[in-house]
């Protein structure tokens, strides 16, 4: 099998980062770490450190803590290289990972504090109801309108929704990292994207009548 | 196709999982059904908009450091130092130097002197320093520099091209020259990593995805593709011109409302390249590959993401 090779390229914008991109596949940057290349799985960091973080943020809301599960959930990755299968993308099975890690941390706060927290604002607050234009909303205040409405979400309405809209994953891959049946996730998604609508709606000015 | 069928499919329709021949329907169906065609259009509003939901977050730079600690394995060294007595600690001092230290220390002088040596010969280079600077005519010419000039005579008048900072009345004059040299340019000036020429779009969004699509769209045009290849694995590619589509579409439609049409036609030309990438199967054909590169270098599209500085 023959790969792309070509220049350096600098994704996603990450600080220092060398992407490595086309010059190595997945699978080929699988077999080097599994044969104990940590450059090799550097190049996996750098390549899906930014999505994992992103994914991880979306389901628990919490800088700090997305930080904590990236890092768990690519040394959980490290250990457990040589169960990845070869038929699964390497990119499915790190989010695959990093729900289990990202589950495992809402459970134990939910525990202790019964709800999911809000990163540095605790309140669902929605009560500003004043739609205003969708041009001053692009920006921060849109963001944080999204991130609330994703927030209110249920956990796994949640989940589907990124992987599905944030991620591009197709739905064959979100089964497979949820463990969801395709029904199941087909009406969480449905459901998902109609919650979002509602609460974005009155902020977003766009005239949904899906 | 009755309408609620056709709502019903939509997000599917829209997430692209829909089978060839329900996709065609539906197709067809929203070229004449004004109310489905509404919801469609604002089911893509509605995804446009997530697209640009940032969570104004970045990796911090030392978590991998932080990885790594977790994932080298321990030293197994678990003898515990003897205890020294103050009577070791004073033979110490006087003790004469083991062979690794002294053997440290030679090294490290050694360092110091080709240092110190470097350091002589490079501040007698800068006493007459000389650029190398590419010229209109596509060659090299060695010109003194303007801290030299005071003490050398007048030097010979060389025509400098300076595209960005170039005054304007100047840079009129040369427009012409410019996009007639474009691709030798490309070659000789090596600005394919140059940022220079978004300084005029004013957007850092815009500058920053055209550069990682400028990057993407390189990385296709330079790959060499042989008849003897299986499959080439664009896995990568895939997903990142995918991200960047989305992108793309958001962009182009926020240069539109506020008629920065130069950048506009710029972001209409990337996307059906930038479509054709993200419906590569995974393990691509070569060939398909192939018609993807001549395209990208019939239509100079790279050249034209490095000249978006000119649409000023």
């Amino acid at each position: 099998m023959k790969r792309l090779a070509v220049e350096e390229l600098n994704l996603e914008g990450q600080p220092g980062s060398f992407a490595g991109t086309l010059m190595n596949s997945s699978a080929d940057l699988v077999t080097r770490a599994c044969q104990g290349d940590q450059e090799a799985f550097r190049l996996i960091f750098e390549r899906y450190s930014r999505p994992v973080m992103s994914f991880t943020f979306d389901m628990v809301n919490d800088r700090g803590l997305a930080e904590e599960l990236t890092q768990e959930t690519f040394v959980r990755a490290f250990r457990n290289l040589r169960s990845m299968r070869e038929e699964t993308k390497l990119s499915t099975w790190l989010f695959g990972i990093a729900k289990n890690v990202a589950r495992e941390s809402i459970r134990a706060r939910v525990r202790t504090r019964n709800q999911v927290d809000l990163d540095d604002e605790a309140v669902l607050d929605l009560s500003d109801t004043a739609p205003e234009p969708v041009d001053r909303l692009l920006g921060k205040e849109l963001n944080q309108h999204i991130r609330r409405a994703l927030a209110s979400l249920d956990e796994d309405r949640r989940m589907v929704f990124t992987l599905k809209v944030f991620h591009q994953c197709s739905y064959e891959e979100i089964a497979t990292i949820t463990g969801f049946s395709l029904a199941k996730l087909k009406t969480d998604l449905h459901r998902a994207r109609a919650e979002m609508r509602r609460r974005i709606r009155p902020y977003a000015g766009v005239g949904y009548e899906v | 196709m009755k309408c609620e069928i056709c709502r019903d499919l939509l997000e599917e329709y829209l997430d692209a999982e829909l089978r060839a021949e329900e996709a065609e329907e539906i197709s067809a169906h929203l070229i004449t059904c004004v109310q489905c065609a509404a919801s469609y259009a604002a089911l893509t509003a509605e995804q446009e908009m997530f697209v640009r939901y940032d969570r104004e977050i970045e990796v911090p730079s030392g978590l991998w450091d932080s990885i790594t600690t977790e994932i080298t394995p321990a030293t197994s060294v678990t003898e515990t130092p003897a205890k020294s007595t103050l009577f070791d600690h004073l033979a110490g001092l006087f003790r004469f130097p083991s062979l690794s230290f002294a053997s440290a220390a030679a090294v490290l002088l050694l360092a110091l002197m080709i240092g110190a040596f470097y350091l002589l010969r490079h501040n007698a280079n800068t006493q007459s320093p000389k650029l190398s600077v590419a010229v209109d005519n596509n060659e090299r010419r060695d010109v003194k520099s303007p801290s030299a000039k005071d003490d050398s005579p007048a030097p010979q008048q060389v025509p400098i091209r300076t595209p960005i900072k170039a005054p304007t009345v100047q840079k009129n004059l040369v427009v012409a020259n410019r996009k007639q040299n474009r691709t030798a340019e490309i070659d000789h000036f090596d600005v394919l990593s140059s940022d220079l020429g978004y300084q005029d779009l004013e957007d850092q969004d815009t500058a920053k995805h055209i550069e990682q699509t400028q990057n993407l769209l390189r990385s296709i045009r330079n790959v060499t593709v042989s008849d003897s290849d299986d499959e080439i694995d664009v896995t990568y590619d895939k997903a990142l011109s995918r991200r960047l589509l989305n992108e793309n579409i958001v962009l182009r439609r926020d240069a539109e409302m506020k008629a920065k049409f130069p950048t506009k036609t710029l972001l209409s030309d990337l996307e059906p390249i930038l479509i054709d990438i993200a419906n590569l199967p995974d393990q691509a054909k070569p060939e398909d590959v192939r018609v993807i590169k001549e395209r990208v270098q019939k239509t100079e599209i790279v050249a034209e993401l490095l000249g978006a500085g000119d649409y000023r």
